[in-house]
């Protein structure tokens, strides 16, 4: 047991010089979001918000010397365990495609996959390419997790917690941030705090709404980009992989759909944006604690699968279209999607260390 | 400020909510989630304002809440509970207008909590204030400003007789106290509300415009640039940085001055008691509201600091143009931000405040600049800005009024505005009403251009500045769904559609016949053509009218009268079923002008303007009076429903009468003046009209759908040119709007 770990740590410890000067650490409180496709840090350096990530995925070949060998004078970053080397990160992506197939995730909806035995080990692994040990015991990282999903049991204890030790063992005084409220830290600071924020990732969609920097409810859905990718593949009989590359270079709502994979995307598009829509306004009338509020809000929109061209005036029709007791200024995109979450968990920290 | 606020809720989001609203106020909150530890709080800290949240609470909370009145009579309770459970809170004696229900509204709470919050404090604050007052008034009498005439002289008066100046203390002071028994919230300075615009809609839902009162952002005052800032001391306040809030030496001077004038001539008002006066809603006069201000004044100043106050000046002061506040202002006058404006730029907004409309560069550029000059010179007599910047800065002109927004149909814009304006007073700026009118956009698109190629046209005859109006109105509703006011509105805001008052030539003469039907005549009845000479009752004047064409017919039918619109025929007819009726028949069909009582009448001497003309000419074509109708419903900022306009038409002429009108009025075009607008090629109805040398030419007409009414002419009244009557100048624009494309 303590012999796999160990291994583990070693192949990840030796990264190229490049990696390790990307993870130099600049101090200061970190903000981590762990998404299903995406894990990414941002820290702040002088001025600015510094950004790094890895894919959030693993692939698997045979262990064997030649392969350690190659492996190590590229750059690769991998662990060995079990008569397997687990490349992860970036690289899975490249090999799963010189292999012609799909990457393995640790995450899945947004939490921790119960499928993939070595789950736990890739993340940590990932993580520590992105955050270095903390220079002082118990400084900040604040890590975003999803809201509690609607409609279903599952609780994201069990992801919280693992999360939490995992950074705690590195030496961090580790805070959690709502994936919602993560992204109204970072886009409304202008609007005091108040408003929707939305995350829209793969695994899931994560919703919050805050009044005056006080979530008052938050929430996730357990569809994302990767359900798009997979009920739109089921349907006209295409690989997932295939379909997100479509949907990622060249997806736009706005126009009329030209063939069958873009008429299939417009629907599960649409779909999602109506599970999205109903799900807010059960909340919102069923909440007690939303407060009446005489101005009208702004909702803010993140994430990869919020990117498409269209998607923010699709959800902002429907949005318009559904009767809810707020009023709604402008729907609008984040400033960065991709790194909304990371950066609102950046805030959060480094408003909590002071 | 010290003291908490506390606040008990069992549900973790909710307290902290209440707590972040009571924050956000400027108060500090204390917030606990089980009832040992408010019951510990409560009787260590004896808080004056406890808010208690009943939602989900357990009968040993109840039990609590419902012993603090008793216990700590002191404190006040703020209660939140569901709607269902309100009542049962007030009958075991919660003071009801302290209790809320759901759904939390922050701003019912800040409201309760500002308010006990100072009625808590004023006892306290009344009496500090009323000391400091004293001694300013000891201050300034005893140690004031040897030179000042009034205090030598009033110094004399009081030294004169010690007895006479306790008695006048006592009296001052019962006088200071009696007044400031209901002085309104000096922490309303802190909250910055912003009014929400109301919005008005096309028939098709377009948004036509949005009207608001031009309160922007709040500029924090550290953004304000220093030399706006000097620009405001040096014009309203030179001493602002010394003085306790009232300048005593200024006041008095004030107050001797005005009782000498014996009007209120002059403001001796610092800036902090201008903020001190925008607390209260209504201006007045009175000594007692002078002495509240200053005491509000003394407030304001012992509880915040001198940039503070300049800051909540400039953001709260009226600017004129509806600007309210600093960058509101810049916007509106210069199109800058507050940080980006100049010296010169200062220089002008400082000078608007004391009259916003008298100095606005907008209307009154000569005075404008003169008083911006005046405030530069202030600000280098104090040294603010030296010479050089003073001799560049009053080279720079004052702003012109550029119109930052433009709006499609900017007269029908104006026009419903007005009267919203007139219905809502200011909150139409403020209370975010949707107002859908029932402006058909391409029909107004066509109008416009159908106008402008009218004045084409002109142009190219030679004669410019032609202005030309037209109203459009649908005959089942009596909406109106286009109107051109005229030409350019930038130019000229005088809406020649509704405003101008003109006289109407032979447009009114259906009028006449109209009475004529109404007592027993039909179209063919004849009536004869001739040179006739009318006398007053009373034989002084004498009349004698003339046909447009010098040419008599002698005896014509009424029809063949009124489409070849025959002056001395329709005088006659007009003579003999009375002035008096026609005069009647004009009210019952929605002319409200003045109507001179005499025959000229007849043919149209009387003003009047195209949109009453308009709707009398759509109750000639289908019998119907109608209140002009501009809009179909209104809602509020919640789209519910303020207002639903349903159509008012009164059927005000017969059906027979109808009948007689479209056989007239359909002659018109198919044999006498307006034969051009057979070109249509449907059955249209109408009359021209043609006043002396061809100032104004009309033409008013209807098809099945609707009344259109045009009306050219030239703004100063002089003729539009030479032969231009209203069939050759304004029934052009009338075929051109009806043509079908
Ligand atoms: N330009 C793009 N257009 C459409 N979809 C995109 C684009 N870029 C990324 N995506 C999709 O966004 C998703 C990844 O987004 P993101 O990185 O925000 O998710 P995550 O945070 O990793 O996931 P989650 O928040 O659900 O746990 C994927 O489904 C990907 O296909
Ligand atoms: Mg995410």
């Amino acid at each position: 047991m303590s012999d796999k770990n160990d291994d583990a740590k070693a192949a990840v410890n030796q990264k190229g010089p490049e990696k390790a000067k990307e993870i130099e650490h600049f101090g200061g409180p970190i903000g981590l979001d762990i998404g299903t496709t995406n894990i990414v840090s941002a820290r702040t350096r002088g001025s600015s918000v510094h950004i790094t990530k890895q894919l959030n995925a693993f692939f698997t070949v045979p262990a064997s010397k030649i392969t350690g060998m190659t492996l190590l004078k590229n750059d690769v970053l991998y662990f060995s365990q079990g008569g397997s080397y687990y490349i992860i990160g970036n690289a899975a992506d490249t090999f799963a495609n010189t292999f012609n197939t799909d990457t393995r995730r640790p995450v899945e909806s947004g939490l921790l996959s119960a499928k993939e035995d070595e789950a736990l080990n890739v993340i940590q692994s990932i993580i520590k390419t992105l955050v270095p040990p903390p220079k002082n015991q118990g400084d900040l990282v604040c890590y975003s997790i999803p809201g509690d999903p609607i409609d279903t049991k599952i609780s994201v204890l069990h992801h919280d917690t693992i999360l939490k030790r995992t950074l705690q063992d590195m030496g961090y005084t580790a805070i959690a941030i709502n994936e919602g409220f993560a992204v109204i830290m970072s886009e409304l600071a202008d609007e005091s705090y108040t408003g929707i924020g939305i995350s829209m990732g793969g695994g899931m969609c994560n919703v919050c709404f805050s009044y005056l920097s006080v979530p008052v409810f938050s929430y996730s859905i357990q569809k994302g980009g990767d359900y798009v990718d997979a009920m739109v593949g089921a349907a006209v009989g295409e690989s997932q992989t295939r379909i997100k590359l479509i949907k990622e270079k060249e997806l736009n709502l706005l126009k009329d759909p030209k063939n069958k994979i873009e008429t299939s995307l417009s629907i599960y598009y649409e779909d999602l944006l109506e599970t999205l829509i109903l799900s807010i306004q059960r909340v919102v009338t069923t909440s007690e604690s939303v407060p009446r509020l005489t101005k009208p809000i702004s909702v803010v929109l993140s994430g990869g699968t919020a990117m498409p061209v269209g998607v923010r005036e699709k959800f902002e029709k429907l949005l318009k279209a559904n009767r809810l007791p707020l009023q709604f200024s402008s729907v609008r995109m984040a400033e960065d999607p991709l790194n909304t979450t990371a950066k609102g968990a950046l805030q959060l920290a480094i408003a909590e260390e002071k | 400020m010290a003291i908490p606020i506390l606040v008990f809720s069992t549900d973790k989001t909710r307290g902290k909510l209440f707590s972040r609203i009571i924050e956000s106020n400027g108060f500090n909150a204390k917030l606990y989630n089980n009832s040992a530890d408010l019951d510990y709080a409560v009787r260590t800290r004896r808080p004056h304002i406890i808010v208690f949240d009943a939602r989900h609470c357990q009968p040993r909370e109840f039990q609590l809440v419902e012993s603090f009145p008793g216990r700590f009579p002191d404190a006040e309770i703020i209660l939140i509970t569901s709607a269902a459970e309100l009542p049962s809170f007030i009958s075991a004696g919660f003071k009801g207008e302290n209790c809320f229900s759901d759904p939390i509204n922050p701003e019912e709470i800040s409201l309760k909590v500002k308010e006990i919050y100072f009625i808590k404090n004023k006892a306290f604050l009344r009496i500090k204030t009323y000391f400091v007052l004293l001694g300013v008034l000891l201050k300034g009498i005893f140690s004031g400003d040897r030179d000042n005439p009034y205090i030598v002289f009033t110094k004399k008066i009081i030294l004169a007789g010690a007895a006479a100046l306790s008695v006048m203390v006592g009296i001052a002071g019962g006088f200071i106290f009696y007044s400031m028994s209901d002085l309104p919230k000096v922490q309303l300075l802190e909250s910055y509300a912003p009014f929400e615009s109301s919005f008005l809609y096309a028939a098709d839902g377009t948004e036509l415009a949005e009207f608001y009162l031009e309160r922007r952002k709040f500029v924090p005052f550290y953004k304000i640039p220093k030399h706006v800032k000097q620009a405001f001391i040096a014009v309203e306040d030179a001493r602002f940085y010394e003085h306790h809030g009232i300048d005593f030496i200024r006041t008095f001077g004030a107050f001797v001055n005005n009782l000498r004038a014996g009007d209120t001539v002059q403001g001796g008002s610092t800036i902090t008691q201008q903020l001190a006066k925008m607390l209260f809603l209504t201006p007045e006069k009175s000594l007692s509201r002078k002495i509240k201000e200053a005491a509000i004044s003394m407030q304001i100043e012992s509880r915040y600091k001198k940039d503070e106050i300049l800051g909540f000046y400039l953001n709260q002061a009226y600017f004129g143009a509806r600007a309210y506040g600093i960058e509101a202002a810049s916007q509106t006058y210069f199109g800058k931000k507050t940080e980006d404006l100049g010296v010169a730029d200062a220089a002008m907004l400082a000078a608007l405040p004391k009259a916003p409309s008298v100095y606005s560069p907008f209307t009154n550029p000569k005075k404008a600049l003169i008083r911006r000059n005046l405030s530069l010179k202030s600000m280098l007599d104090r040294g603010f800005i030296d010479r050089q910047a003073y001799a560049a800065a009053v080279k720079e002109p004052v702003p012109e009024y550029v119109n930052r927004k433009k709006y499609t149909a900017p007269y029908f814009v104006e026009y419903i505005r007005s009267a919203m304006e007139q219905k809502f007073g200011d909150r139409l700026y403020t209370a975010g009403f949707k107002i859908y009118t029932t402006l058909d956009l391409p029909l107004q698109k066509k109008a416009e251009k159908a106008t402008a190629d009218g004045r084409a046209a002109f142009a190219k005859a030679g004669l410019g500045d032609v202005e030309a109006a037209l109203i459009a109105v649908d005959l089942k509703t009596g909406a109106i769904k286009a109107m051109v006011g005229g030409s350019n509105y930038q130019k000229s805001q005088f809406n020649k559609a509704t405003q101008a008052a003109r006289q109407t030539g032979s447009v009114f003469k259906p009028i006449v016949y109209l009475t004529a039907f109404k007592n027993g005549y039909s179209p063919d009845d004849m009536i004869d053509d001739m040179e006739v000479t009318y006398s007053s009752s009373d034989g002084r004047q004498q009349w004698t009218p003339h046909n447009y064409t010098r040419k008599y017919y002698g005896r014509v039918t009424l029809r063949t009268a009124l489409s070849h619109s025959l002056n001395a025929a329709t005088v006659a007819l007009a003579n003999i079923v009375g002035m008096d009726k026609v005069i009647s028949t004009a009210r019952t069909i929605g002319i409200t002008s003045n109507i001179y009582p005499h025959l000229p009448a007849a043919i149209g001497v009387s003003e009047m303007t195209l949109l009453e003309l308009t709707y009398a000419y759509t109750t000639f074509a289908n019998g119907k009076s109608f209140i002009p109708m501009v809009y179909e419903k209104i809602t509020d900022r919640y789209n519910i429903k303020v207002e639903d306009n349903a159509p008012k038409g009164v059927q005000t002429i017969d059906p027979a009468n109808i009948a007689k009108m479209h056989d007239v009025l359909g002659a018109v075009v198919t044999e006498g003046t307006s034969v051009a607008a057979k070109s249509l090629n449907r059955t249209v109805y109408g009359k021209t009209g043609t006043t002396n040398d061809y100032k104004d030419a009309w033409f008013i007409g209807f098809d099945d759908n609707m009344t259109v009414g045009v009306w050219v002419g030239r703004d100063n009244n002089r003729p539009i040119g030479e032969g231009m009557s209203g069939s050759r100048a304004a029934l052009p624009i009338w075929i051109n709007f009806m043509k079908e494309d």
